[in-house]
């Protein structure tokens, strides 16, 4: 079967690629966190039962099937964002004697393999066996994890067609987040219930054993489409939209020119980033962490240090994003800063300022959540100038230590290329540290002082910025010989 | 203008580049062959402070290279692609660059029109970001881009490959002119004899980082360099 050779080639692909045993410590990093999160998963699979036995309104596998469109309708939404589009090299192919439909099958198919569409299993099953198989019967709790995973390879399929036909751009993202919120909105106020339908819907499909018919038309319905999509768009570059990008760059920054070179390379790392897929999938990661207070305002389970953790965490949200590879963003083009007519100085200095206008910015956003108190007040501006005053400055000395070319030519989400060991050792520290502050002084003083005494902290590195920032310069300095040489180096 | 003292470039004890002492005059034209791993990039790496020498120094005007920062107004460089930002039009990175050399956009303008001819239409104006660009293209971006800032000093690491024809003779006809004209100090590796020897007064051959040759260019040169290469 060719199809079985080209799934080979890809296999061949990943694990020859140079980066593959390179970077060992980041596997192991990685392999740690999602075994957590599976654990998470699987923990939250046995233990939703017990959560929705006490909201009224049917059994927990009837209020389950009724959230059903909203999981999918969401997690639509995050595979627009988040799911990249299988390519295989389709051109060193094409001149081959195989046929497109086989190609093209392969193409539709691969993604179907990857892990992403069975993480949720973690949940579902544990959920089957507890309160499925426990109210019904094993025939209808098996039903129930076939329907699901049916569903989610039909909303994996619907996502790549989407995306193909439609393009991944900021618009469409939010065409898609506006219908989501409106439907939300509508079930609120009891004007329309998309719970109900759902409810309906997926009680037919796992109780009656015709029901199953239903997923599997969708997932026919959608892989058809699919197929009719690239029987309508014969050559590559018709659908790889990649290909023939000369998009016109107008990206108008020229009231930056005020401020000298630290305005142009201010205006030059803002282009950078709108004009590289890699950092507008970061942006608008951090567009949605913003959302994060509704989920620890809301709850009066957590602790002060918690809820000062997220503070934290969504007003500096663009500057850590940011400033974790403040200096790598540059890899790329790192000999033209070093050897063009640039002071040092003011390369740090441009990042500094940018990250402060990051913090601004992401203040001003978060000034909605004011409404959940005057401590979240309080909490919001010590979160500022601690992030402001001492972050940004650890964040950029410490960035120094990052050698590693970051390539943003290539794509995309849940990309770590570029990313080691070092990222989290810098990290860390800055989320922690304010945690075990808040909750150490909370407990031992009060709350005021322990929030008083991050401000000052925040305020002391404000006054001190110009000998700390002289710090940086030094630093930046003494490294830049391995950083570049670093830089050079492509994967 | 360029003088390097005893210096040594090694990798884990192997070396690639010993220059006991050279000394590159103002207004000298300075052509630099030798086949790969030769050490030309090391050299051209060194003057412009972008990798640490081992042991000796560069100085440009009498002053220390090495995290120095006052050889920068007056230099201008093109190595490989690092040296372009390739996320920009040509137009965008023109006038980034010019900005930090202070020229205002009429100068700019004014320089770009005279860089129309080697651009041969396909530069100037294109919506196109750099990255987009061929090689070749690539290569022109980053030659103008360095001679944008009116640069006393220039180094240029292998120009001529992936040009075609008519722009190497374009290339060389600039290269000549700005030596005349301004007096214009250059440093250029090549691999294409002929051209070196066209546009330099003086070729410096490397071979496995040592100075093997130093000669003004004559009428033998290039028979003589091309003896000295043949296998």
């Amino acid at each position: 079967m060719i199809l079985f050779d080209l799934a080979k080639h890809e296999w061949l692909k990943g694990i020859r690629s140079s980066g593959f045993y390179k970077n060992v410590t980041m596997r192991i990093f990685t392999s740690i966190f999602s075994l957590y999160i599976g654990g998470l998963l699987l923990f939250m699979g046995f233990s939703l039962n017990k959560v929705l036995e006490e909201v009224p309104g049917g059994t927990p596998m009837e209020l389950f099937n009724g959230a059903m469109l909203y999981l999918l309708l969401t997690s639509l939404a995050l595979r627009f964002v988040m799911q990249q589009l299988s390519t295989v090299n389709l051109s060193s192919y094409q001149v081959l004697p195989l046929k497109r439909s086989i190609l093209i099958n392969f193409l539709l198919l691969k993604p179907l393999v990857s892990m992403a569409n069975y993480v949720m299993l973690l949940v579902i099953v544990p959920f089957a066996i507890r309160s499925v198989a426990g109210y019904y019967s094993g025939a209808v709790a098996l039903r129930f994890v076939i329907a699901f995973e049916l569903m989610v390879w039909s909303n994996s399929l619907l996502a790549s067609f989407l995306k193909r036909r439609f393009g991944s751009g900021f618009l469409s993202f939010i065409v898609v987040l506006v219908a989501i919120a409106a439907i939300f909105l509508l079930e609120y106020l009891h004007l329309f219930s998309l719970f109900a339908i759902s409810k309906a819907l997926f009680g037919f499909v796992v109780i009656n054993t015709a029901g199953l018919l239903v997923p599997v038309v969708m997932v026919i319905a959608t892989f058809l489409l699919n197929k009719w999509f690239f029987a309508q768009n014969f050559y590559p570059e018709r659908f790889n939209r990649k290909l023939q990008t000369s998009r016109t760059a107008t990206t108008d920054l020229s009231f930056l020119n005020r401020f000298g070179i630290i305005g142009e390379l201010i205006a030059l790392q803002i282009k950078l980033m709108l004009r590289h897929k890699r950092t507008r999938t970061l942006l608008f990661v951090s567009a949605m962490f913003l959302l994060y207070g509704l989920l620890f305002y809301t709850n009066n389970h957590y602790g002060d240090g918690m809820v000062f953790f997220c503070s934290m965490f969504m007003t500096g949200i663009l500057m850590f994003i940011y400033g974790q590879w403040s200096i790598s963003w540059d890899s790329a083009h790192f000999d033209s800063i070093l050897t063009k007519n640039i002071p040092t100085r003011t390369y740090i200095l441009s990042n500094y300022y940018l990250m402060l206008a990051f913090n601004i910015i992401c203040f001003v956003l978060t000034t909605p959540y004011f409404f959940f108190g005057t401590k979240i007040i309080y909490m919001h501006l010590t979160a500022f100038l601690f992030n402001t005053g001492c972050n940004i400055i650890f964040l950029l000395f410490f960035a120094t230590f990052n050698n590693k070319r970051v390539d943003l030519s290539r794509s995309s989400a849940m990309n770590y290329q570029g990313t080691t060991y070092k990222s989290f050792l810098i990290v860390l520290p800055i989320m922690l540290f304010p945690i075990l502050w808040v909750n150490l002084l909370a407990w031992l003083t009060s709350l005021t002082i322990a929030l008083g005494s991050l401000a000052a902290m925040g305020l002391i590195g404000l006054i001190f910025r110009k000998p700390l920032l002289d710090l940086c310069v030094k630093q930046f300095n003494s490294r830049k010989y391995v950083i570049a040489e670093g830089f050079r180096e492509v994967e | 203008m360029i003088q390097a003292l005893n210096l040594k470039k090694a990798y884990n004890e192997a070396t690639v580049l010993n220059i006991s002492g050279l000394r590159i005059p103002k207004g000298e034209s300075f052509g630099l062959v030798g086949n790969n791993g030769a050490g030309k990039t090391t050299f051209f790496r060194l003057i412009l402070d972008l990798i640490e020498a081992s042991d000796g120094e560069v100085q440009i005007d009498g002053q220390k290279v090495a995290r120095n920062e006052s050889w920068k107004p007056f230099t201008g460089s093109f190595l490989d692609e690092g040296f372009l930002i390739d996320f920009l039009t040509p137009n965008e990175y023109f006038q980034f660059v010019g900005k930090l050399y202070n020229k205002s956009e009429g100068d700019i303008a004014l320089f770009l029109e005279s860089m129309e001819e080697f651009f041969n239409g396909e530069i100037n104006g294109s919506k196109k970001l750099i990255r987009e660009f061929s090689k070749g293209n690539q290569k022109k971006i980053g030659i103008a881009a360095a001679l944008l800032c009116d640069p006393q000093l220039l180094i240029l690491d292998e120009p001529f490959t992936a040009l075609d024809p008519s722009s190497q003779i374009r290339l060389k006809r600039i290269l000549t002119d700005l030596q005349e004209t301004r007096n214009m100090t250059m440093l250029i590796s090549s691999h294409d004899l002929n051209h070196v020897t066209e546009v330099c007064k003086r070729i410096v051959v490397l071979e496995k980082g040592n100075v093997v040759k130093d000669i003004a260019t004559g009428e033998d040169t290039l028979k003589e360099l091309e003896s000295y290469f043949a296998v």
